[in-house]
């Protein structure tokens, strides 16, 4: 192998050469932008966790699995995950044997940025010679993974059921440039190295372009022509990366180490939060995943357009989109890079300002008389207004013979869930802190509670040291297992809904499950456990009614009805009342179910 | 021969529309999926504004029905439109054909379960007003037991987007003010509050039936939702409401709580319409070709339509779509003859 040419230069480097310092100068001011930004303390944490050895090992595995690979999506949708990697990985590879050659053959060139990559152009082989012969096999073979991922993502753009894809997303401006320079990229490499291939010698892909197109690719007038072409699709390719998606591709890089140094949004779009931003790729597999994208006309709300909306600071817009979002969580379970959405939406909604003066100073003089018992039952507003809930409850506790007393009989104070969920997290402080101290004073040692909602908010914002909190399907699964609960199993079947704030809020998937197994059995959704569909009730959206909420609900019915099932079961008093609504089986509540498996000697 | 006319609904409309029809020279053929005639009526004791008594309307609608074919506990099975008209094919496998068909379907009273806040189904002292009526009718009820508060609950199921109904009912506030009257008359010393948003009192002699109410009988108007109800310790009931003309949060106990269910659409008025290509309206109600000019009417050619299916009416409102109806078969019938498309 020798080179062509001594200089080592030719103008029609310059446009890579330009967008190339650009790319980089721009991640580096971002990068140090991002770091300014985070707190002292998290960016001590990040930098601490950056310098950890088993922490650096893992980064390393997660970038190469996630940024080059995509194993994540792999594992969802195994074509997109070919497309994917084939271009990053193969687009790698192409880099790195570039980078090989011109360490192994010509050293001195190794500082400058564009020799690798136009390697071809400057460097020809000798066929006879094996070990150059190889490395251009090996380059022709990753050009060839590149061009057949070019050619899977030209395919979705016109036929995106080949992917089993419903919607995907709608492009800007800049990401159209940036797909476009991108998809002409690789196959004007391949012309630009056919053309080298008739007198520096090429490989199984390039030298039977030059031969086919003998009559074309021997002139040589054409010949600085496609190697210039070459150039500027990657110099506009590299202009368009910072203000399109594939800024995704340096943020990652980013991104793995922050969450691995276990960084928490504080702000919708300033330092860990910009980071995530940066790092969607506007995949935009939460599309379909979001159950708001069942009503058309909400898919412009789902999470890659309100990531969008913060790369451009659109208030208005971020404002409205996370104002309608039901706050189900799925987006952020099915996306790749772990977009946390849901702490993005928070704090926009914390920041909105409204002119609602709150009064809670009703709260000091509110104090009820608490029988003290071993187990506090806290109903909540939803299980009061659904009171076949509370009845079956009270049912289940007294045949288990459990000491048990009602919180809030007759009116109590609210959990704060939905204050928090509107941006108010300071001023539900107050309810939060009361409900503390009545539930200290009663002695209870046990927090029972029968609303997947209510539930969330004591778990994570109260600080009830001493106290078990426990959902009603945790703590009647015990109960079940210590045989305290005469239960016998029909032969009806119950596909169980997963809510929100328990499964996805909680982690809570396998109790109500279990339980449910001992009165009957069980009919498998389309979609449940983290994949479960948000039954369109939540009220973590603040300006859905119930118009537009009508076909979220039913398309959340259809996924639960898959298997015939004789009843729905709900283990949230909301998603019981929603699905109540439209669905044509009847939707149980977890306790009734229970109820409808005790034996009959038992009942009254 | 006379031309057979099919009616689906042997409710109030079903039976007027069949005896104009009649009376124009035609054989009406009623359909009815229950086992008696009489639709809803069956259910009602006495009728606003004046009282008077349904089992005497019902009669005066049962009788005389020569000259017309009826049947009843009837399962419509398919309606296939042809040329020539429709036919309709019953579970047993009899049909009938017609070249005009008309559809007198009525309606449901909204399930008073849905509402679960309101405990029907779930406490005893829970009622509705078709209950209640019931009561009126046969002089007994194992819960009604001198009660000493009564409340009336409007717009059950009605003005209320939560159970996916924004409609109003229309009839229930007269019903309320006539039940609460009622209430009064049988138990003098009980006190009795109506919960209300607005009160709808529109027909003629409506609002003397309101104004009795509140001078002669006492009727405490409160216009505010019940949010929620409870049980107590000894079986009586909790209610949470609010005076929204007083602005303050109320809690009171009654004996007895009767829910006013309003008129939504009946469960076979979508399958037919998916049958015979009707469009619904949004409230799930046929949608007729005019709602001014042509309400009787669907887009279809031969294909009429008229008392309750189509929105909420009074029987007096009922019977007249019924012989407006009747007459437009008619109407059509006979230009359909001159144009040759019959
Ligand atoms: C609580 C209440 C109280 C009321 N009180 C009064 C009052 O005091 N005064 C007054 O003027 N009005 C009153 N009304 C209104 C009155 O009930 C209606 O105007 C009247 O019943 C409408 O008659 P209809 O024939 O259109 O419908 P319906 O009475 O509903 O009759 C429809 C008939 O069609 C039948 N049907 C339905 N589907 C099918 C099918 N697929 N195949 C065959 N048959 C079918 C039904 O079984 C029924 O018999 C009251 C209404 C309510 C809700
Ligand atoms: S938020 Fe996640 S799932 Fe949605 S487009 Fe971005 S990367 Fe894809
Ligand atoms: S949280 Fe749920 S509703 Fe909101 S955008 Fe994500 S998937 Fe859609
Ligand atoms: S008539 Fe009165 S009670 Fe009935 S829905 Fe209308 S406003 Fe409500």
């Amino acid at each position: 192998m020798r080179e062509r040419f001594l200089v080592g230069f030719d103008p029609f480097v310059l446009p890579f050469l330009c967008g190339m310092v650009f790319v980089l100068a721009y991640c580096l001011f971002y990068l140090v932008r991002i770091l300014a930004q985070l707190s002292a303390e998290d960016r001590k944490k990040f930098f601490k966790s950056l310098l950890l050895p088993s922490n650096a090992l893992k980064n390393i595995r997660d970038m190469f699995l996630d940024c080059l690979i995509h194993v994540k999506l792999w594992k969802r949708n195994p074509n997109l995950g070919y497309m994917h990697s084939s271009i990053a990985f193969g687009w790698f590879m192409l880099i790195v044997i570039g980078h090989i050659e011109t360490f192994m053959y010509v050293p001195g060139k190794a500082g400058l940025f564009y020799y690798p990559i136009f390697f071809r152009y400057f460097m020809e082989v000798d066929n006879q010679e094996l070990k150059g012969s190889l490395l251009f096999f090996l380059m022709d073979f990753f050009l060839l993974i590149v061009l057949s991922g070019i050619l899977l993502a030209m395919i979705k753009r016109i036929w995106r059921r080949f992917f089993g894809m419903r919607r995907t997303t709608r492009l800007s401006i800049t990401d159209h440039i940036g797909l476009y320079s991108l998809w002409a990229i690789f196959p004007l490499r391949w012309i630009a190295e056919g053309f080298t291939a008739g007198v520096a010698g090429g490989s199984f892909m390039t030298i039977p372009i030059n031969m086919l197109l003998k009559n074309f690719m021997s002139n040589p007038e054409n010949f600085n022509i496609a190697w210039w072409l070459y150039s500027i699709a990657l110099g506009t390719f590299m202009f368009a990366l910072p203000f399109s998606r594939y800024m995704h591709i340096p943020a990652e890089i980013l991104l793995i180490p922050m969450k691995r140094a276990g960084l928490k949004v504080y702000h919708p779009r300033k330092g860990f939060a910009l980071a995530q931003i940066y790092t969607c790729p506007s995949c935009g597999v939460c599309i379909d995943a979001c159950p708001m994208s069942a009503n058309k006309q909400n898919c412009k709300d789902t999470t890659v357009y309100l990531v969008r909306q913060l790369k451009r600071n659109n208030a208005r817009r971020m404002n409205a989109m996370s104002n309608k979002c039901l706050m189900c969580g799925k987006c952020q379970e099915v996306c790749q890079i772990g977009l946390q959405s849901y702490d993005i939406r928070m704090n926009i909604r914390e920041r909105a300002r409204y002119n609602i003066q709150l009064k809670h100073n009703y709260l000091a003089s509110y104090n009820p008389d608490i029988k003290q018992a071993k187990v506090l039952y806290y109903a909540g507003c939803m299980s009061s207004l659904t009171p076949v809930i509370g009845r079956s409850i009270k049912k289940l506790l007294s045949i288990a013979k459990v000491d048990y007393t009602q919180m809030d009989e007759g009116g109590g104070i609210c959990c704060g869930r939905p204050l928090i969920l509107a941006g108010k997290k300071a001023e539900a402080q107050a309810m939060i802190a009361k409900n503390t101290e009545i539930i200290k004073a009663s002695g209870a040692s046990i927090l029972l509670v029968s609303c997947a909602i209510c539930y969330r908010v004591f778990k994570n914002e109260y600080k009830l040291s001493g106290i078990r909190v426990m959902h009603y399907t945790e703590y009647f699964n015990e109960l079940i297992k210590k045989g305290k609960l005469p239960i016998t199993k029909g032969n009806v079947r119950y596909a169980y809904h997963d809510p929100c704030d328990l499964g996805r809020g909680c982690g809570i998937y396998d109790e109500p499950r279990e339980a449910l197994s001992f009165v009957g059995g069980l009919a498998h959704a389309e979609k449940e456990r983290a994949m479960s569909v948000c039954c369109g009730g939540s009220i973590g959206s603040l300006t859905l009614n119930h118009e537009d909420r009508k076909p979220i609900v039913e398309a959340s019915i259809s996924n639960m009805l898959y298997s015939n099932p004789d009843y729905i079961v709900t283990a949230c008093p909301l998603c019981q009342k929603t699905f109540s609504m439209y669905s044509p089986v009847e939707v149980l509540d977890f306790a009734q179910a229970l109820c409808n498996g005790l034996q009959e000697k038992d009942v009254n | 021969m006379a031309e057979n006319i099919i009616i689906i609904g042997g409710g109030p409309c079903g039976l007027e529309a069949a005896k104009t029809l009649r009376d124009l020279g035609y054989a009406p053929i009623i359909l009815e999926k229950k086992q008696e005639l009489g639709g809803h009526l069956r259910k009602w004791d006495r009728l606003f504004p004046e009282g008077v008594q349904a089992k005497q309307v019902l009669k005066e609608l049962t009788s005389g029905l020569k000259g017309i074919e009826w049947h009843t506990s009837v399962d419509i099975e398919t309606i296939e439109k042809s040329r020539k008209g429709y036919t309709v094919t019953l579970s047993t496998g009899v049909s009938y054909n017609s070249p005009a068909l008309l559809l007198t379907n009525g309606f449901k009273l909204f399930p008073a379960e849905k509402k679960e806040e309101y405990g029907y189904g779930i406490y005893d002292k829970v009622i509705t007003n078709a209950d209640l009526e019931q009561y009126f009718a046969k002089g007994k009820d194992n819960v009604i037991k001198k009660p000493k508060t009564i409340g009336f609950v409007h717009c059950v199921g009605s003005r209320d987007e939560k159970v996916g109904n924004r409609q109003c009912s229309k009839v229930c506030c007269a019903t309320a003010v006539k039940q609460a009257c009622e209430m009064k008359e049988l138990f003098p010393d009980a006190t009795i509050y109506s919960f209300y948003m607005d009160l709808r009192l529109f027909g003629r002699n409506y609002e003397d039936m309101y104004l009795t109410a509140q001078k002669k009988y006492g009727i405490r108007y409160i216009r505010g939702r019940v949010s929620e109800v409870s049980e107590d310790i000894d079986g009586s009931l909790i209610v949470k409401a609010e005076d929204t003309l007083l602005c303050k949060p109320l809690r009171l106990k009654i004996d007895l709580l009767v829910l006013m269910t309003g008129i939504v659409p009946e469960n076979s008025s979508a399958s037919l319409a998916q049958q015979l290509n009707i469009e619904l309206g949004e409230d799930g109600f046929y949608k007729p070709k005019d709602t001014i000019l042509e309400p009787c009417m669907a887009e279809n050619n031969g294909l009429f339509m008229a008392g309750a299916c189509t929105g909420p009416k009074t029987i007096p409102e009922t019977l007249s779509e019924a012989r407006a109806a009747a007459v437009q078969i008619h109407n059509y019938l006979n230009k359909s003859w001159i144009s040759g498309i019959l």
